[in-house]
């Protein structure tokens, strides 16, 4: 008998664990001191430097806000979508988090527009192409704290090698000088083709060069099966055809140190910040260019910004530490320690002497947040794969397009 | 997680078992007692919870949420059919089914002519036999994530494999970069990780081989290949149709080495259904179309499975 | 040319049952071992070259690795090991992992052992119909059990914890059948004996159960650790953010992060080496594990 009574007490104990654990996490968090969590990427590429600049950071506010504590998670990049979205799905979303423009739609519905939680100086203080990138149905969602602009930039030493003098501002520039530079053993650019990889920093920008889009205005199909889009792809496939980038890079993705950009024998890139070459090329190496132009000059750049989400256990506290850790001094110290640029009228221009950031700062204007629409993300899911099929010559650049878009319209369906 | 049951031990203490327990059956038909059964019940009670929880419920669900438009987060509704026809009408189900079905092709028979191999190789006890089996199992035992990564430097562009190759006369590039050369890239390391564990079934099967059968063979004076061929190979069957189901069990949820080697790429050239499953489920979130994958490819192990056990076992 | 054939006490692979037969000269003609030496050895290079790789490319400095001089042990650096070690994540993966291969090791055992018996030894109402249904789980096939289970994990809160994890993943029917199995092959008097002394039934299963079944927990133990410690997919969906990595896992972010090549493998070393450690001690369960409960793919 006493043996029953201890299994059933086994079993119990098993039953209400189970139990307990499947109706826990609403009872935590209420003893008092108010937790906010944030979730945040490698800004700062140093992992130990970016910590440290939110401990401090998380301190002087907590001397002004004693009763909140924030806990920071450094996220890596990588898969960034796909945490958020399981983690607020599981109930286990942070409370602040740093999103994008083109993921902003995607979370709309699990955002809590942060407007109510800035005051009207901080609001006015926002440039306001930055503002509007962070503005849906008129709701500002994140708070933006900084802004990047990826240009176009080059290696000297590549050109003093192959004796080339002036640098490229149009494709065709790129096209011209490319037998050049394969004839002394160099790539002119460099075309990274992983579906691993972004779109919006290597075909995107080609497709709004050549006068294109992404998404049709009103977001109901796709419109990179355009000409402009064609004629994006194919003067990427010239590039290929000709062997004037590394193909290795059009279908994989090592790690950097081990391509030809980091052994010195790419000319230029239009995808890369300095940061990631300084080390391989040295700073003084690094000449920025505007981004290139063909029909107009525009180049991808990003906002980002910190937006609280609909599950925030305590939105006030979370909106005390949003509006704090996106004051024009938090951030004017974020993005020149991160090598990006300020959403701020007053921040004025944060690196004027540098001669890498201060140059790219200037383009900051002529650059483009991405697409803007819930499904931006899937839809270079189903593109880059017809992109690399067309560039590998499987597939011609119509049917490439073609195919992608009826994929694509598809998911948008 | 496959569950397979292998291997004399099991199948022998299952006859025995069945028989003992209908014995004891019989032997209390007479006397039910609660008691026992309530203990009995307690035993398997927290089994059965979790069983119910994380298996019957999700293998009922699973079917059902093919039939849904389910997505993490919002509101599923029954759209019967649709996701299977939206599979019927998505290239990209296609290229993966074949992607998977060629994937098979090349790397079940290959591991299993690896296995078998190695399993003659080092059947008879000589010198330092047990450390070349244990070389040979040491990739079972070693994620696949690990292989992968390396791997991925072993084919590199200037990497060993296309050094090898190029001195054979063949082309030096990167297999994992071409379209072509990926598959059999990824079936490579997919044999290096499995075939010592199909070299243990056999060896374990080879070494119940009587000695008689071989040694009046011998005496008769069959070849090596004669003796191979009529006398090893029969007694061999049962082992290599059952690696030959686990096998083709196994290469159609290739996953693993996709994710870390090639991402599915290039041109979806590796894109097999479990990553198809992956990418729909837990990229876009598309939780009733990853079911709707997930039944086409249970519904095609079965069929092959049945194929199988149609051709290879029939003589069984 | 005589002495070649050393009978080996025992055999590292599944244990021969029968009686070594004796060899015959004709079968291990010369040209036949030579040829056997031969192949042997050049398998077994191919079978070892990639984890050389892993090994010698986690010891450069950081930079372009260029095959074969590579290959070369030297330029000799650790670099890759203090960077990796001084960035703490990779001991929180070991951590993880550790955390859900014992937990899960120690839970699948003791819970199938415990339904085993009953199914084995025990009657009661139902009994047959829910082992069989035990049973046919072994035929649904994970992928299509995986996203329901997600979605139920994910409801209850379980993303990203440690028993949303290893929870689902106790509920192993493979494990239940072989320990039925087992147990069932054991005679009854064992068991009536110790009843009839007046034995409860928990005294029954933790002194005479236990102890009769070592073998099966020492070879479906290492079968159930080992595939936690390789498992992927899982944890993949379930551990999302770093914290809550597993070496598998966690390995996978770090090459989607264009991490350096040698701190990748100077990672997969570190994550290979406890695995490889057990291996060479309990080499015996390894093989046996593996071979009589099947293995995850």
């Amino acid at each position: 008998m006493r043996v029953r009574k201890s299994l059933t007490a086994v079993a119990v104990a098993l039953v209400a664990a189970l139990a307990a654990a499947g109706c826990g996490g609403s009872g935590s968090g209420d003893s008092g001191k108010k937790t906010v969590t944030m979730w945040i990427y490698p800004v700062i590429f140093d992992e130990a430097k970016h910590r440290a600049f939110w401990d401090e950071t998380v301190k002087a506010f907590q001397a002004q806000h004693p009763d909140i504590q924030v806990k920071t998670e450094i996220f890596p990049w990588a898969n960034r979508d796909q945490a958020l979205a399981t983690a607020i799905a599981g109930n286990k979303g942070p409370d602040v988090v740093y999103l994008i423009p083109d993921q902003l739609p995607k979370y709309a519905r699990n955002i809590e527009p942060v407007d109510a939680y800035l005051d009207d100086a901080a609001k006015s203080d926002y440039l306001d192409n930055v503002v509007k990138s962070v503005t849906i149905d008129g709701k500002m969602m994140g708070a933006p704290i900084l802004t990047s602009a990826v240009t176009m930039m080059c290696n000297k030493k590549v050109f003093e090698a192959v004796g080339q003098t002036t640098y490229p501002a149009t494709w065709n520039d790129l096209l011209t000088m490319a037998p050049a530079f394969k004839a002394k053993g160099y790539d002119v650019t460099a075309y990274p083709g992983d579906v691993k990889n972004t779109l919006n920093q290597t075909f995107y920008p080609l497709l709004w060069q050549a006068g294109g889009d992404v998404f049709s205005p009103d977001g109901k199909s796709v419109a990179f099966n355009s000409d402009a889009g064609r004629k994006a792809l194919t003067f990427v496939k010239q590039l290929v055809d000709g062997g004037y980038v590394d193909k290795t890079l059009l279908t994989t993705l090592p790690p950097t140190e081990q391509t030809r950009i980091a052994q010195n024998k790419v000319a230029c890139l239009w995808h890369s910040a300095p940061q990631e070459v300084e080390q391989f090329w040295g700073k003084e190496n690094i000449k920025v260019l505007p981004p290139l132009t063909e029909t107009k000059q525009i180049g991808y750049g990003t906002v980002g910004s910190l937006a609280m989400l609909k599950g925030a256990k305590d939105k006030k506290a979370a909106g005390e530490w949003i509006a704090y850790a996106s004051g024009a001094d938090v951030t004017k110290k974020y993005d020149t320690a991160s090598s990006f640029f300020s959403p701020k009228k007053s921040a004025g221009t944060l690196f004027a002497g540098d001669p890498v950031l201060g140059e790219q700062e200037k383009y900051v204007g002529v650059t483009t947040v991405g697409p803007l629409h819930e499904k931006a993300r899937d839809v270079q899911g189903v593109l880059a794969p017809e992109i690399q099929a067309a560039l590998l010559g499987k597939k011609s650049v119509d049917q490439a397009l073609s195919d992608a878009a009826k994929a694509a319209d598809a998911l948008l369906g | 997680m496959t569950l397979l049951l292998v291997g004399p031990a099991p199948a022998r203490s299952s006859e025995k078992g069945v028989d003992v327990v209908t014995l004891s059956a019989r032997r209390r038909l007479r006397r039910p007692s609660l008691r026992e059964a309530g203990t009995a019940l307690l035993f398997v009670l927290p089994c059965l919870l979790l069983f119910v929880a994380f298996r019957f419920g999700p293998a009922v669900a699973g079917v059902l949420l093919g039939f849904t438009d389910y997505t993490i987060g919002g509101d599923a509704s029954w759209v019967g059919l649709d996701n299977f026809r939206r599979l019927i009408d998505d290239p990209t189900f296609w290229s993966a089914l074949k992607v998977t079905v060629i994937f098979a092709l090349l790397s079940v028979p290959l591991s299993m002519v690896a296995s078998l191999g190695m399993a003659l190789l080092t059947r008879r006890v000589f010198r330092g036999v047990k450390l070349f089996r244990s070389i040979f199992f040491l990739p079972v035992v070693t994620s696949l994530i690990l292989a992968g990564v390396v791997f991925t430097w072993v084919f590199a562009e200037h990497g060993p494999w296309s050094r090898l190759m190029g001195a054979f006369g063949l082309p030096a590039q990167s297999w994992l970069a071409d379209s072509t050369l990926v598959l059999p890239a990824i079936v490579l390391v997919s044999v290096w990780s499995r075939f010592g564990y199909g070299m243990l079934i056999l060896l374990a099967r080879l070494q119940e081989i009587p000695a008689e059968l071989e040694e009046a063979a011998l005496s008769d004076g069959a070849s090596a290949w004669q003796r191979f061929r009529y006398v090893t190979l029969p007694q061999l069957r049962p082992a290599l149709f059952f690696l030959a189901i686990i096998e083709t069990t196994m290469s159609f949820q290739v996953f693993d080495i996709v994710y870390v080697m090639t991402g599915g790429g290039p041109v979806r050239a590796s894109y097999t259904l479990v990553y198809q499953l992956y990418e729909q489920g837990f990229r876009y979130f598309d939780l009733g179309y990853a079911s709707a994958v997930g039944l086409a490819l249970f519904v095609m192990t079965v069929i092959v499975a049945l194929i199988q056990r149609l051709t290879l076992g029939r003589e069984e | 040319m005589t002495d070649t054939l050393v009978p080996s006490a025992t055999p590292a692979a599944p244990p021969a049952r029968r009686s070594r037969r004796p060899h015959r000269p004709q079968q291990a003609s010369r040209s036949w071992r030579v040829t056997r030496a031969v192949l042997l050895f050049v398998a077994a290079l191919a079978t070892i070259f990639p984890f050389y790789t892993m090994v010698v490319l986690s010891f450069k400095p950081t930079g372009p690795v260029t095959f074969p001089d590579s290959l070369l042990p030297w330029p000799f650096s650790t670099e890759a090991y203090d960077r990796l070690l001084g960035a703490k994540s990779m001991l929180g993966w070991a951590w993880n992992t550790l955390v859900y291969s014992i937990v899960s090791v120690v839970g699948v055992l003791l819970l199938s052992s415990l339904a085993g018996y009953a199914f084995a030894k025990k009657r009661f109402p139902g009994k047959e119909p829910m082992f069989w249904s035990f049973l046919a789980m072994l035929m649904v096939p994970y992928h299509v059990t995986m996203i329901p289970t997600f979605i139920i994990i994910s409801e209850l809160g379980g993303v990203d914890t440690y028993w949303g994890l290893i929870v689902p993943t106790l509920a192993n029917a493979q494990a239940v059948f072989l320990m039925r199995q087992f147990i069932a092959s054991l005679p009854d008097s064992l068991f009536e004996a110790a009843r009839l002394d007046g034995c409860s039934e928990l005294r029954v299963y933790v002194s005479i159960v236990l102890p009769l079944i070592k073998p099966v927990l020492a070879t479906l133990g290492v079968f159930v650790f080992l595939w936690h410690w390789n498992d992927f997919m899982w944890p993949l969906i379930i551990g999302q953010s770093s914290d809550m990595r597993t070496l598998t896992t966690g390995i996978a972010s770090m090459q989607q992060e264009n991490v350096p090549l040698n701190m990748l493998l100077a990672g997969s070393v570190l994550a290979f080496v406890p695995i490889f450690m057990a291996y060479l001690v309990g080499q015996r369960y390894f093989t046996e594990g593996v071979t009589t409960s099947g293995i995850k793919g």
